[in-house]
């Protein structure tokens, strides 16, 4: 046997080996979505693709249909947990996404199952997994998976029609966590409207700061973690828990659920000074 | 992985099993040379009672089409003694969801081109229609009629179409009633 024949075995076994764990998701009128059972009784998928919020039918790899409910949403990252009594179906092998380089090959699966495959061509910010594949519809949810079968991530193209992205499996792992610890999912929040913003060129120097855009803060939230902690209209915030802020989006990415409770830096230009604030990031209240 | 992945030599071997099928100097689609002294391409690459196939060694032969099925989108044209090993089929059992496969043809004219991917899914892309090998792979106006191949260079299929990135091939199982039920 030549190597690619056995690199072909060996894809194909990990398709086989994962797609275990793969269910179709029926949370939306029209194009289905795919979730992974992440830990008995847990089924994660991509948020954007669950437009129910108490009960999703989703059906497992022996076809079987089964009701789950929502359990909890990180819209943050495109991630809900649904739960499910399933104790036929395997849960999946989750590996440690960190050790995830890019040029890696990886397969995305979706229920069915089917399968694509590529490389990691960039690991962004948040160790958000950037592809150089095809999400076909109805993807969205299902594992991104190792050579060996071993999910690494979860694929979502939800946040944009241009990038083909996985959800790292560890920031998965962190939502399911958190949902087991406290029951639910919180929403973290500081209380700030931000539009983003150019760093004027002698700023970024005199600050020693490599990054082109930041946010400018808009409105502060009466009595919300971001007025407690001083934060004003015109703060310019650069980094929020030595997460990078160049963008709205980064801001979303930064307030994980985790983080509810925790005392964390925001680093803001105020009048073209370098101020940091401890904020403590809090829930937002529930409608 | 120490073992060599040798693509090229994948390419070179499929490229000797697959035809250049014209009309009158017009680029109509790819064959395959199968089973022997025949080729194997789709009907709607044939249109007329016959084609001009162009071989790798660069001879061109006048070829009649011996049948033809357009439900199945396959035809079969009679190319005796070109003197050139016909394809060897894949066995239907080892094509697997995510296995490797390579697509050789001539996508928009050019000859010989090579894409790869691997199984995305066997069957129907919608309901109640007929079962595709669809492979996560690159297919162009020209591929059609060529062969889809598995790691090995055995044929699993024939290129008929894509559905965007998608492409669909006739699975050979197909292919091989179509030819016995042409031959009698």
């Amino acid at each position: 046997m030549n190597g690619l024949q056995s690199l072909s075995n060996d894809l194909a076994a990990a398709v086989e080996r994962a797609s275990r764990a793969v269910f179709a998701v029926n949370g939306r009128a029209r194009l289905g979505s795919s979730g992974v059972h992440w830990r008995p009784g847990l089924v994660v998928t991509a948020d954007h693709t669950v437009h129910v919020d108490e009960e999703v039918t989703i059906t497992g790899p022996d076809g079987r249909a089964l009701t789950a409910r929502v359990a909890g949403r990180d819209p943050t990252i495109d991630v809900a947990v649904l739960k499910v009594d399933a104790p036929a179906v395997a849960v999946a092998e989750v590996a440690d996404s960190d050790a995830v380089r890019v040029g890696h090959i990886v397969l995305a699966l979706g229920s069915g199952p089917r399968a694509s495959w590529g490389v990691v061509s960039s690991v962004g910010e948040g160790r958000m997994l950037h592809l150089d594949l095809t999400l076909y519809p109805g993807f969205s949810g299902g594992p991104l998976v190792d050579a060996q079968g071993r999910v690494v991530g979860l694929n979502t193209s939800g946040a944009s029609r241009h990038w083909q992205l996985a959800v790292p499996a560890a920031a998965v792992s962190r939502v399911v966590d958190e949902l087991l610890r406290r029951g639910r999912i919180p929403r973290a929040y500081l209380g700030v409207s931000t539009q983003p913003v150019r760093l004027p060129e002698p700023v970024r120097q005199r600050l020693n700061l490599d990054q082109q855009t930041a946010v400018i803060v808009v409105e502060v939230q009466a009595a919300s973690p971001a007025a407690e902690a001083g934060l004003m209209i015109g703060d310019v915030i650069v980094s929020l828990g030595a997460t990078r802020i160049a963008d709205p989006t980064d801001l979303k990415s930064a307030l994980r659920p985790d983080r509810v409770g925790e005392s964390i830096t925001a680093s803001v230009i105020r009048g073209g000074e370098p101020k940091d604030f401890q904020v403590i990031v809090g829930e937002r209240p529930r409608r | 992985m120490n073992a060599l992945i040798d693509i090229a030599a994948l390419a070179e071997h499929l490229r000797r099993v697959t035809v250049e099928v014209t009309d009158a100097g017009e680029l109509l689609g790819s064959g395959v040379l199968w089973p022997a002294g025949c080729v194997v391409t789709n009907a709607h690459v044939v249109r007329r009672p016959e084609a001009t196939l162009r071989l790798v060694d660069g001879r061109c032969l006048r070829a009649r089409v011996l049948a033809r099925d357009s439900d199945a989108d396959l035809a079969l044209l009679g190319v005796p003694g070109t003197g050139l090993p016909a394809a060897t089929l894949a066995e239907p059992a080892t094509i697997r969801i995510g296995s490797f496969v390579a697509a050789v043809g001539h996508p928009l004219g050019v000859r010989g081109a090579l894409s790869t991917g691997i199984v995305c899914a066997i069957g129907p892309i919608e309901r109640s229609g007929r079962p595709w090998i669809q492979a996560d792979l690159h297919l162009a106006p020209g591929n059609s009629g060529g062969p889809l191949a598995d790691a090995a260079g055995r044929i699993v299929g024939v290129n008929s179409r894509a559905a965007g990135p998608l492409a669909l091939a006739v699975p050979m199982s197909a292919v091989e009633r179509f030819v016995q039920a042409a031959r009698g």
